[in-house]
């Protein structure tokens, strides 16, 4: 049976700051589940506390809905994999591995072939015997894995579990974790700060910030829906036009510096006159020759904005323009698989994007 | 719960722990000290300031603070003289055989100076080897009186022979520690080396000069044992000694304690004024890894002379011992006549040398028992719990560095007297409680050291695998910091066996002699007795130097930090 796991208003005091303020949250059983936000924002406080390392100063933390705040942390039956992995280094590895079992108090024969099952999983068999500073960071990773998964624990803890790896492995690591969630099934509450790893890898996303909910969701609602600037600005990056909100129907119609720009919302209540962003992802944007642009003037479904040109980054399957508006507010595009240029340093363009593409949010602080 | 106490991890367990600790630091520190300062301010008739007014007026009292002061002042001063040359070679250049040097620099430390005072008798007496071997060259005609002057020179050679190791890990350290692309600006705008370590050097070093001189200064203070051999006892410190017999008559001997417990607070405000002050903060270091330079080889040569050549002073008094250990027959010679091996015998026989390491034997493990779970239990509540009192309990547990032995057991001697711990009656319980206070510093630097390289992770993850509190101290955190306990409780055993002015003071009669007292003991017995606590002194140097050398493989070259302030 797999177990769910409950934040009911949960709030977490360290030193002077609310680390973790009113979190409510509900993850389903056999959830691959991230908590992801810039550092500070109380997403491992949140993971500790799964584990029993904090108890929460107000709120609950349930297991399928039985009361977990006040059990301890050895009789909780997660298993965690620590950021910089935690192993033991007085141990082998078959002795880190097995370590879960013997407080379980496993019968030698059921532990070695868990032991082995759990190492076949990570594909670390042939590293039984190794002490751990014999190992690299990549392998000690899957160790950490390999412990935290060999107890069958309920719940599946991942603090950051990647993020002392080089980019290549991080990237095989992610299918390679995904893989496992598939044959375990179990639930899995994994930390992160890399967006990327949070959309290509989760079921569901919350994101946190300074201590609070934001917004939580699949990666396809969060992309595709995000509810406040600071959302689309950490999923994925995107760019936010500043203007002030001009009608509400259908579609908004807001009014910046650069131009009249129409865009649809998620979220309720904003009013005319409110200052808003308007969040356009780069891929949103195609790039047109100005001349080109003053022939058909913009539909209510397309908005079009001038710009020039101010650099050009060349990375292959993808070419990045940042562009400078008439309010001189830069924005970034990318044109991918770029075979021929479009335009050069200097040139003026128009930009074209599709009202659907175009989220109208409440202008906010951004910076954390 | 109330709020503020929810900041603290207090659990029940804890609570009663720091109790208990905070329940013997009052008794075994803080009681004694206070009642010493009691007795030295009041009077039948109440607070009464005649003893001080005594000690700084009458010519006899006056004359032995100053004595003392002089005695701290001349070894401070002679240390720094031998220490600086040797730092400033050692630290700032690489050559061949560093650390072979690096480590005959540290050899001084591994005898007790008092023992090393029986060798130095020896040698510089009237008709001692020095002056025969001078008149037998033809350079004197006369012997000279080396230990002339009431024997103050004496004392202060063999301090400075003992003490210059420490002061020079103190000037190493500081060296060491300033920033090299401080030093390059200066040369940038011209400075010459002399006037580069006049003006940028020194200055950026004087914060850890003045760590190790406190240290110097204050250990030659209240330094009980040299003078005592010396016979030289205008000091506090054998002044001190002798009071404690008849403490009820004569209330001089608080004053005395009052004015060392006075002179070394006040030395440790000022170093705290001056490290603490944060004018010699180091701001962003460069990028120079090491500011050690390849030496020439006139440097290397001079480097080799002058360690050599201190090493080989310093030695001088271990040779005095050794050779008076092995003396057969040894009279109006340069060297001793006939050699003999039987003392080292006799030690293992002779009843009172005999009985005297037994003692020392269980003392010590006693002590370093109560260290080891003391100083683990600190270590841990400060380094992994929020406890209320931190840093007062941190400063309670590092006070004895700063509390000389001598104060220490006379507070013992008198708080204690006419209770069922009475050092006159049955002095081991104090002893073992003297021991263990007085090393429990080291104990607990380093097992906080082991704490803190080891990751509160490591913790969690067994405590996340089922592995409750207990079991987890037992397995994961206890075989981690192994390696510090052992180097800790070394050190703390084998400064036990061989502490000076506790084992003085504390042990009233002879069945509870500790070794040293035995040593001081048998060396005022005539015929036979010098030479067997001569025996006794080199085994005793055999173990400080075993162990020395089995915390510095532990410790490496952190080794420094436990004899810094």
């Amino acid at each position: 049976m797999t177990v769910s796991v409950k934040f009911d208003s949960v709030t977490k005091i360290l030193g002077q700051a609310r680390a973790v303020d009113n979190l409510t949250l509900d993850i389903g059983g056999g959830e691959l589940f991230f908590l992801l936000g810039p550092s500070g924002c109380g997403k491992t406080t949140a993971l500790r506390m799964v584990a029993g390392f904090y108890t929460p100063d107000e709120g609950r933390i349930l297991f399928n809905g039985q009361d977990q705040s006040h059990v301890p942390p050895h009789k909780r039956n997660t298993g965690m994999v620590f950021q910089n992995y935690a192993l033991w280094p007085h141990m082998d590895v078959q002795s880190n591995v097995a370590y879960g079992l013997k407080m379980r108090r496993v019968s030698e024969a059921d532990k070695k072939k868990r032991v082995r099952q759990a190492l076949e999983i990570v594909h670390m068999q042939a590293y039984a015997e190794r002490m751990p500073n014999q190992l690299s960071g990549g392998q000690q990773q899957r160790i950490a894995l390999a412990r935290a998964l060999v107890i069958e624990p309920d719940v599946v803890l991942l603090d950051e579990p990647l993020s002392n790896l080089d980019a290549k492995l991080r990237v095989e690591m992610r299918t390679h974790i995904k893989d496992i969630h598939r044959e375990i099934g179990r639930t899995m509450i994994y930390v992160t700060h890399d967006q990327a790893e949070a959309l290509s890898m989760a079921d569901r996303i919350a994101v946190m910030r300074r201590g609070r909910l934001v917004q939580a969701g699949t990666p396809h609602e969060l992309y595709t829906r995000p509810e406040s600037a600071f959302v689309a600005e950490f999923i994925g990056g995107t760019n936010l036009l500043r203007g002030t909100l001009e009608e509400v129907g259908e579609l908004l119609t807001v009014k910046t510096q650069a131009g009249i720009v129409r865009g649809k919302t998620g979220v309720n209540g904003m009013a005319r006159g409110e200052p808003v962003f308007c969040s356009v992802r780069p891929e949103s944007l195609r790039l047109r020759p100005a001349a080109e642009s003053s022939a058909t003037p913009p539909s209510g479904a397309t908005n079009e904005l001038i710009a020039e040109v101010q650099s050009i980054m060349y990375l292959g399957d993808n070419e990045l323009y940042s562009l400078r508006l008439a309010d001189s507010a830069i924005v970034r595009a990318v044109e991918h698989n770029p075979i021929t240029r479009k335009a050069e340093v200097g040139d003026r363009l128009a930009l074209e994007f599709d009202a659907q593409a175009v989220v109208v949010l409440p202008q906010e602080e951004l910076s954390d | 719960m109330t709020s503020w106490l929810r900041r603290y991890d207090l659990t029940p367990a804890n609570t009663a722990v720091l109790i208990f600790l905070w329940l013997f630091f009052i008794v075994f520190m803080l009681y004694p000290l206070g009642y010493v300062f009691t007795n030295a301010f009041f009077t039948a008739e109440g607070f009464s300031l005649i003893f001080m007014k005594l000690m700084f007026s009458s010519p006899n009292y006056t004359i032995i603070l100053a004595n003392s002061v002089n005695l701290g002042l001349a070894v401070t001063l002679f240390t720094t003289l031998l220490s600086l040359p040797l730092a400033l070679l050692l630290v700032r250049y690489n050559f061949r055989g560093k650390g072979l040097l690096n480590g005959l620099i540290l050899i001084p430390m591994v005898l007790p100076p008092f023992v090393g005072a029986i060798g130095m008798r020896q040698l510089l007496a009237r008709f001692g080897s020095v002056n025969l071997l001078l008149l037998e060259l033809g350079v004197i005609n006369q012997p000279i009186d080396w230990l002339g002057g009431g024997n103050f020179w004496g004392v202060v050679i063999l301090e400075v022979l003992h003490l210059y190791p420490i002061m020079y890990l103190n000037l190493a350290a500081a060296l060491a520690n300033v920033d090299p692309s401080l030093e390059e600006a200066a040369r940038n705008m011209g400075a010459s080396s002399f006037k580069l370590l006049r003006t940028v050097t020194f200055p950026l070093m004087l914060p850890g000069y003045f760590a190790g001189a406190i240290i110097v200064f204050i250990w030659a203070f209240t330094d009980l044992g040299t003078p005592l051999i010396f016979e030289y006892r205008e000091v506090v410190a054998v002044q001190i000694f002798s009071m404690v017999t008849d403490l009820h008559q004569n209330p001089m001997g608080y004053a005395f304690v009052v004015a060392v417990i006075a002179l070394t607070l006040f030395f440790f405000y000022l170093s705290k004024r001056i490290l603490g002050g944060g004018r010699y903060e180091m701001l962003g270091r460069g990028h120079v890894t090491s500011a050690a330079r390849p030496a020439s080889a006139s440097i290397t040569v001079m480097a080799y002379a002058v360690v050599l050549g201190i090493s080989a002073l310093a030695l001088i008094p271990h040779l005095g011992v050794f050779l008076t250990s092995v003396t057969g027959r040894w009279f109006l010679s340069v060297l001793p006549s006939e050699y003999t091996t039987k003392f080292y015998k006799d030690v293992f026989s002779h009843d009172l040398a005999l009985l005297s390491i037994k003692n020392s034997l269980l003392l010590s493990s006693l002590s370093t028992i109560i260290d080891v779970v003391l100083g683990v239990t600190i270590a841990y509540l400060l380094a992994r719990k929020r406890v209320p009192g931190r840093n007062v309990l941190d400063a309670l547990a590092m006070l004895p560095l700063a509390l000389p032995g001598l104060v220490l057991a006379f507070g013992y001697v008198a708080a204690f007297s006419a209770t069922p711990l009475d050092a006159r009656v049955n002095p081991v319980p104090l002893l073992v409680i003297a021991y263990a206070v007085r090393r429990l510093p080291y104990m607990v630097r380093a097992a906080y050291a082991g704490f803190q390289q080891t990751s509160v992770a490591l913790e969690e993850a067994a405590i996340n695998l089922g592995a409750s509190p207990i079991k987890t101290l037992y397995q994961i955190t206890m075989p981690l910091i192994f390696a510090n306990l052992i180097a800790g409780a070394v050190l703390s055993f084998s400064f036990a066996m061989l502490e000076v002015s506790d084992s003085l003071i504390l042990a009233s009669k002879e069945q509870y002699y500790p070794i040293t007292k035995a040593i001081y003991a048998l060396l005022g017995r005539i015929a036979d007795g010098p030479y067997i606590a001569s025996a006794m002194g080199m085994l005793g140097l055999l173990l400080l130097a075993g162990s020395l050398f089995i915390a510095g493989r532990f410790f490496g070259r952190r080794m420094g930090e436990l004899f810094r302030a």
